[in-house]
Formats: structure tokens, C-alpha cells, sequence
């Protein structure tokens, strides 16, 4: 049953600027990795080779930085839409429990952040499969950098109920755009700051696997906050999630909602 | 008959205001149910509890013979609605839209979209986006959603609103067509006179949240009917003289020297001629008996309808 849900969820995107802002979200990072090909030489003076654990550090930086505004607009618009469009009186008035009805979004925002961390790490993967071709590059590089992404993918979903929540109490994006972009602000602090301790921001969560992989670059110890970190994530995760649960089974849809 | 939708003292409130009062309503197979009311009346307040929209205070919804909170899947599987106002994925063109809906539904057959289109006339706008859409398309399209999968009972919520009086008259037709051909149950409100007067075997009339009563059409046309009243010095004599002179039985003989004469209503000057001429003496004479809006105005304690 949610498969359909799920295809309906895509297809209301359709002609809509969605698909742009997964392109708009990955697109920075891929950008901010072609800085790997500036000519750099190492301490001994000899050229370097292309990094791949570096192109993906960048990648994942970058990423982590816009992820908190993209991913809370991407999922403010596909649950505040349907109250500003009018759709809700008939989406309710579906045969569907209305909790298989926000699943179905929450999915097809996972979908959406998915696709925004692969296309993020294109450029990566793909200048890895060319210099693969000139010089010899560590595989295990490669599989470090799409599990890190992997993970910051779904840490990154921790925040998007919060975002929902927002959306749907406020029938508007703006809500959830707001939070984005102050938490983005906030992200691109810690990340610069290179605190670990930044961590316990849920949104600097995805920065976690991040630094994880950098720490050949770094040596910064942050497991010390990977926990309570994740534990803060979690417990935004599931809190805002049952706010959302519990708001969709009990809200009423009254004229002008 | 089998009974379709019926509410037991159903009730909402919000804070100290009753906005639905005690409703007692009950919508055989086959009925077009008019539910007439005046804007704030409490129509879509009903319609959208009937629909699960809200949840009511008190009282109880029994569709198709259950309680509604148990089964509110089943039963909305087989009930097809409009509330207030269509409301459509304007980036989508028609077609995507009832295609959403027939995914929803759980459909597998997609000719049903193509169906649906032409019964309400959208086939050529079927490529169209609904953003482009004039009001009066977009009820053709809402109403053609609601048609999609085969229920047998549609809650249409002023489904006229935004057409113009060609459209009014199609989707009056398109109504009468769907209950004659398909058995489908309707429940349409609306603040017009006019439209649930031709349109409803069955009218409940909604003021102030409270369903002041439900009546079936041709009882309504009785009680409206225009007559001439009189009084007349024997109204025995007087009956058999409209029998053998003016060759009517549709008269009522109401109380001593009372009588009500649905004939020659617009000849009252045959009448008093014919029981002179019998013998009768006439007393009072005089055409009485409330319109259809007079009717709705007593009942509903003298504000105007639209």
C-alpha cells in the first residue's frame, strides 16, 4: 500500500521546482570538489595526485552545510502544499489512514535527500573512476566516501520531521525554511569552528561521518560527542515524528485550512 | 429500502458554540438528498464530519449500515466527495490529477480517467494544467474525481458553485442521469432554492446547526400548493357540487364550512357562480397557501433566502 502513496507523492512534484532544488543542493558540492584538480604539490615538492578521502571530505562539508535549508524546504513544500493548494479535504477524505499519508511524505523526502547526496557526490566518484585510469587510487577511499555519504544522508533525515512539524502547524513553508536556513547558519559555523563539540546540534550530526572520514587530514577526536550527539538526533527524530503522527490523526480540516 | 447514511444526534462544537446541533439524518439508496440551508448554516460543518474531515462532538455516522469510526476506510471506499472547494495540484495537468486520485483509490483499470472526463465534459481539457483552469472546470473536474471510482454515494458540497447557469443546468442533468442510470446516492448542499428544489427527492432544511426537518419532494409540493380557501354555509352540498358541477375531487373539506380547492385556483369566479347557482352561499373566498421560499421563511424563522 505505500507504494502507491509513495508514486503519488512523486508525481505531485511534477513540474514543479523541486527537481531543481535536488540539482541546486548537489550541485555546490560537486563544484567545491573540482578544487581538488588546482595544481598542489606535496611537502617534498612533488606533484600531488588526485585525494579522493579529500575530494569526499569537501564534498561531504559542503553538502552538510546546505543540507539543514534544502532538505527542510524540499520537505515544507511537499507537506505545507497541500494545504495552501486546498488538497487536504480531499487527501483526508481518503480510505488511507492518515499516518500511512505522512509516511508516504516523510519516504518520498528520504527519496528526494537520497538522490540530493548522490548527485552531491558525482563529480567525486566520477573523477575517481577517470584518475583511475592514470594513476593507482585507494578503493577503499571510494567505499569510505559513499558509506560516509550514506550516513549523512540518513542523519540528515533525523531533522526533516521537525521541519514537517513546522509545516504542518504553519500551513507555509516559511516555517520550516526559517528553521533551515538558521540551522544552516549555525551548521556553517560549527563546521568551520571544527568543534566537536558542535555535535550535539542535531544538524551537525551529518557532519559526524564527515570529520570521521577526515581524520587522517584532521586528527581531531570527536567520538567523544558522536554519541550524545546521535542520542539528541534520536530523540529529535522521534519526538518530532510522534508530534507529527499524533497532529495528522487528531487535526480537523476546517474551511480555509 | 436500504438506508445509506444516517447520523444520531450529531453534534460540534467549538468552544461554547454549537455549530451542528443534534442532527438526525437519514438518506435512503437512490435519494438525491438536497440539504438546504443558509451560508454558516452548519452544511459543510455536516459534510465534512460526514467525510472525516472533523471529528464530531457528540452522535454517531452510520455508512452503509456501520458505524463510521470503525469503518472509515471501508465506507469512504465507496463514497466519492467534494467539501467547499476542489482542490486540485495546479503544476498538473487533469489527467495527472485523476490519475493521483485512481493511485489512491487503489484503481487498477486507467480507463476510468478517460471515463470520468467525458461524463463531465473535460475529454478535450484532459492535457490541460489545472492552473488554468476557470472555477466552473475545476467543479466539472472535482466532480469528475468524485465520479472516478464507481461509489455509491457522493457528498457534493455546493458543487454549482462557480458555473454559469448552462453549466447549473448540465450538472443538474449530469446528477439526475448518475442516479437514474447508476443507482448512485447523492447528498448535495446548497443555499439555492431553486437548484435543490428541481433537483432533490428529499430535502432537509438546516438552520442555526439544527436540521429543522426532512421532507420528501412531493410532500413538500403538497404543503406548498396553492388553493382556495373557503367558507361556505354547507360544505357537504358545497363538495358535491365541485364533484358534479366543476367535475374536481382535488378538494379537502377542513372543519365546518371549510374548504381547501387545489383546482380553479385562477378561475375563483367559476367557482362562486357554480355554488350560487347550487345553492351554496360563499362566506370567504381567497387563494392562500405559501410559495416554496415563503414555506423555507416560516420555517426558518423569517430570514431571507438567496
Amino acid at each position: 500500500m505505500f507504494n502507491p502513496l509513495i508514486v503519488s507523492e512523486l508525481m505531485k512534484l511534477k513540474h514543479t521546482k523541486m527537481y531543481l532544488l535536488v540539482l541546486l543542493g548537489a550541485f555546490p558540492a560537486n563544484l567545491v570538489t573540482l578544487s581538488a584538480f588546482l595544481p598542489k604539490v606535496t611537502p617534498d615538492g612533488a606533484p600531488a595526485g588526485i585525494d579522493l578521502q579529500d575530494m569526499f571530505y569537501r564534498q561531504g562539508m559542503t553538502m552538510t552545510i546546505l543540507a539543514p535549508f534544502i532538505f527542510a524546504l524540499m520537505i515544507g513544500y511537499i507537506v505545507s502544499r497541500e494545504y495552501q493548494e486546498r488538497t487536504i479535504n480531499q487527501l483526508f477524505a481518503y480510505p488511507i489512514p492518515r499516518v500511512r499519508i505522512l509516511m508516504a511524505k516523510l519516504a518520498t523526502a528520504l527519496l528526494l535527500i537520497a538522490a540530493t547526496s548522490a548527485l552531491s557526490c558525482v563529480s567525486t566518484v566520477a573523477t575517481g573512476i577517470v584518475a583511475s585510469f592514470s594513476q593507482s587510487i585507494d578503493a577503499s577511499a571510494l567505499g569510505e566516501g559513499i558509506r560516509m555519504n550514506a550516513l549523512a544522508c540518513l542523519l540528515s533525515f533525523g531533522t526533516v520531521p521537525l521541519a514537517a512539524a513546522l509545516s504542518m502547524v504553519g500551513k507555509s513553508v516559511i516555517p520550516a525554511s526559517v528553521l533551515g536556513a538558521f540551522a544552516a547558519l549555525v551548521t556553517l559555523i560549527g563546521e568551520m569552528g571544527h568543534g566537536a563539540r558542535g555535535l550535539l546540534f542535531p544538524w551537525l550530526m551529518p557532519y559526524w561521518p564527515v570529520r570521521e572520514l577526515g581524520q587522517g587530514l584532521e586528527q581531531i577526536d570527536i567520538a567523544a560527542y558522536a554519541w550524545p550527539g546521535t542520542i539528541i538526533l534520536a530523540a529529535t527524530f522521534l519526538i518530532s515524528l510522534v508530534f507529527c503522527i499524533l497532529y495528522y490523526k487528531r487535526s480537523e480540516i476546517h474551511s480555509g485550512s | 429500502m436500504t438506508c445509506i447514511l444516517r447520523t444520531v444526534g450529531l453534534t460540534k462544537r467549538y468552544g461554547g458554540k454549537t455549530v451542528v446541533d443534534n442532527v438526525d439524518m437519514s438518506i435512503q439508496a437512490g435519494d438525491i438528498y438536497g440539504f438546504l440551508g443558509q451560508n454558516g448554516a452548519g452544511k459543510t460543518t455536516t459534510l465534512r464530519m460526514l467525510t472525516g474531515l472533523i471529528h464530531p462532538s457528540a452522535g454517531e455516522i452510520e455508512l452503509f449500515g456501520t458505524a463510521m469510526q470503525w469503518s472509515k476506510g471501508k465506507a469512504m471506499a465507496r463514497v466519492g466527495s467534494i467539501i467547499e472547494y476542489p482542490g486540485f495540484y495546479l503544476n498538473l495537468n487533469a489527467a495527472e490529477n485523476l490519475e493521483i486520485h485512481r493511485r489512491m483509490m487503489g484503481m487498477g483499470n486507467k480507463t476510468c480517467i478517460d471515463e470520468a472526463l467525458a461524463t463531465v465534459g473535460l475529454t478535450d481539457a484532459k492535457h490541460q494544467k489545472v492552473k488554468n483552469f476557470s472555477l466552473g472546470m475545476k467543479q466539472r473536474l472535482g466532480i469528475a474525481r468524485a465520479l472516478l471510482h464507481r461509489p455509491e454515494l457522493l457528498l457534493l458540497d455546493e458543487p454549482t458553485n462557480g458555473l454559469d447557469p448552462g453549466g447549473i443546468k448540465e450538472m443538474r442533468q449530469l446528477f439526475l442521469d448518475l442516479a437514474r442510470r447508476r443507482g448512485i446516492t447523492f447528498l448535495i448542499s446548497s443555499h439555492l432554492l431553486g437548484e435543490v428544489e428541481q433537483l432533490a427527492s428529499k430535502i432537509g432544511i438546516i438552520h442555526g446547526g439544527r436540521l429543522l426537518e426532512e421532507i420528501g419532494s412531493e410532500d413538500l409540493r403538497k404543503k406548498t400548493r396553492h388553493c382556495l380557501a373557503l367558507k361556505v354555509t354547507d360544505e357537504q352540498k358545497a363538495a358535491f357540487i365541485l364533484e358534479q358541477r366543476l367535475r374536481t375531487t382535488d378538494y379537502v373539506v377542513s372543519g365546518t364550512g371549510g374548504l381547501r380547492l387545489y383546482a380553479y385556483v385562477d378561475r375563483p369566479e367559476q367557482v362562486s357562480a357554480a355554488l350560487a347557482a347550487g345553492g351554496v352561499g360563499v362566506r370567504e373566498m381567497s387563494v392562500s397557501g405559501d410559495s416554496l421560499e415563503d414555506y423555507f421563511l416560516k420555517l426558518t424563522g423569517g430570514e431571507k433566502f438567496v
